[in-house]
């Protein structure tokens, strides 16, 4: 029994190392970023030394920083907003209605998920390109819809899997027409799937590279299209600090879904 | 809810439009682009050069050799954790915290994680900088730019995904059947093979499989932590469309690597199916 008892702490202790090692893993990237954003000195120092926000001010007052971040600002919003108009009726039919073919529709629309990203954006390039409309704010806006758009369906359908029919049936039998039952009943419903789906649908939007890469201009660039382009060839405190605006929005993003719904609850979900 | 056959093509009819003329299309064209060439006559050429020259299977390799060493990377790393996430810590606050540090890196941009990197142990990076000025070194190392540094920064940028896919498994798995194994005399070891793990594999699936397809399709890591020195089908690919512009063998490359990650994907989950079903019978 005491072996027995050793024996588990010591997992135990085992066990908590690793966990927290691979946890300031993960961490470490990102304070260094957040240290190095406030440092005096005109080239990277961590700790920094001394500490100013001029890296900031510096981030905010230059045009075309400000220019990408409210690029990605708007598409994120749009590719956000569309990905709810056309994800939650497509999550709604699949889940409630039997028709021929609905189980290769789900997958077709689900696809997007495990395809190969870059693949998806040079595709819509190919196709933009033949369509006249390479390059454009509009080819951003699809290509980022595509790949969103799986997140809002997965979640809404999850949420429509665990809701009971019979209230549904209850609202269509006393007279409800089924925009009625959806708004009234289902929608308040499934909401948090819903704002736990279009939270993960607008940060995949906000963080990509992969599809918008091919569909921007040199004057015309996201912010992580413009961050990647700058660190390949310069590092110096003002992209950290760029790239720290970046982090205090995640965790913004995080803390609003935690408090919503909670992470537990949104990521096993998801 | 009852839909009516009216309404299911109302609200069907916009989804699909849209996924048809944006992906399902544009697909298309890709792969009948990989198969013409630049006056658009049908041509077996691009797929005979891709086959026939060794130069293309090595970065084909090279790719699929980063996408297996960063899930099992993850794997190694991401199941302590998640065990310990869902079996040692039962304080709320304590796992809030845990969920926070896990999703905050998700939520931030692969090219900001890979420039934490950088800012490390690039060249100007702060690494370089101590060891120049402790006297012990007059040029700066190379400690990225390897095989190596991508597979660890990729493992570092796809490791919650791991945690979370094995979390969630561990977290629904029914604990009577760990506690009748401690009742019938298995040790924690013993209860930890023979019950909790083979219990977990779907979890493993699931996320070595999430992790590996955008391992080997991920573009900003590998371009940032390779310096350009190793090139992967994502960085091919790319240098075909954005540098050389021809579209049609960037077609055939872009093809080459949907199937081969389908390839490989549907393989991995039918080994697994037999296996599961001839050792770990219900």
């Amino acid at each position: 029994m005491r072996l027995h008892l050793r024996s588990s702490i010591a997992t135990h202790l085992a066990l908590g190392t690793i966990g927290w090692l691979a946890l300031a893993f993960l961490l470490l990237p990102l304070i260094v970023v957040i240290g190095v954003s406030f440092t005096e000195t005109p080239y990277l120092k961590f700790p920094p030394q001394g500490f100013t926000l001029k890296w900031y001010a510096q981030f905010f007052h230059d045009t075309s920083y400000m220019d990408a971040f409210w690029l990605s600002v708007v598409l994120a919003t749009s590719a956000t907003l569309l990905a709810l108009l056309l994800g939650i009726p497509a999550g709604l039919v699949v889940m409630r209605r039997s028709f021929p073919g609905r189980q290769s529709i789900a997958a077709i629309f689900l696809s997007p998920l495990i395809l190969p990203m870059i693949v998806i954006g040079v595709a819509l390039l190919q196709f933009a390109t033949v369509a006249g409309f390479a390059r454009s704010f509009f080819a951003l806006l699809v290509g980022h819809v595509v790949v969103v758009m799986p997140y809002v369906m997965r979640t809404t359908m999850a949420s429509l899997h665990s809701f009971d029919l019979s209230i549904e049936e209850a609202a269509q039998d006393l007279g409800a027409t089924s925009a009625e039952t959806f708004f009234l009943v289902t929608l308040p419903q499934i909401k948090p799937g819903v704002v736990a789906g279009g939270l993960f649908a607008f940060i995949t939007s906000w963080i990509n590279v992969e599809v918008s890469i091919f569909h921007s201009r040199q004057e015309f660039l996201t912010l992580p299209v413009k961050l990647f382009n700058y660190v390949q060839f310069n590092i110096d405190p003002l992209i950290a600090a760029a790239s720290a605006v970046t982090i205090y929005f995640a965790v913004l993003a995080v803390i609003v879904l935690d408090m919503m719904i909670g992470l537990e609850k949104a990521t096993s979900r998801s | 809810m009852r839909i009516g056959r009216l309404e299911t093509f109302l609200l069907l009819g916009g989804p699909v439009l849209f996924l048809g003329v944006f992906f399902l299309v544009p697909f298309a064209m890709m792969a009948l682009a990989s198969m013409q060439s630049d006056d658009g006559t049908l041509t077996s050429s691009h797929y005979v050069k891709l086959a026939t020259d060794g130069y293309y299977w090595s970065v084909l390799l090279l790719t699929f050799e980063i996408g297996a060493g960063v899930s099992l990377l993850t794997f190694l790393l991401g199941y302590p954790l998640a065990y310990y996430l869902t079996f040692h810590v039962s304080s709320p606050a304590l796992r809030r915290i845990i969920y926070i540090i896990l999703v905050t890196p998700l939520f931030t941009s692969t090219i900001v994680r890979a420039f934490g990197w950088i800012v490390m142990l690039g060249r100007a990076g702060l690494v370089n900088q101590w060891l120049r000025g402790l006297g012990l070194i007059s040029q700066p190392l190379d400690l990225i730019y390897t095989q190596t540094s991508i597979v660890v920064s990729l493992a570092y940028t796809m490791l919650p995904l791991m945690v979370l896919a094995v979390g969630s498994v561990l977290q629904n798995m029914n604990r009577s059947l760990l506690e009748a194994a401690r009742d019938l005399g298995a040790n924690s070891l013993t209860t930890f093979l023979k019950i909790t793990f083979p219990l977990s594999l779907p979890g493993v699936v699931a996320g070595s499989l999430i992790v590996f397809t955008l391992s080997v399709s991920a573009y900003v890591t590998p371009s940032i932590m390779s310096g350009g020195r190793h090139l992967v089908m994502s960085m091919l690919i790319y240098q075909q469309y954005m540098v050389l512009f021809d579209f049609n063998f960037g077609a055939a490359l872009s093809i080459l690597l949907l199937v081969m990650t389908l390839l490989l994907i549907t393989a991995y989950v039918l080994v697994l199916e037999r296996s599961g079903r001839t050792t770990a019978a219900p």
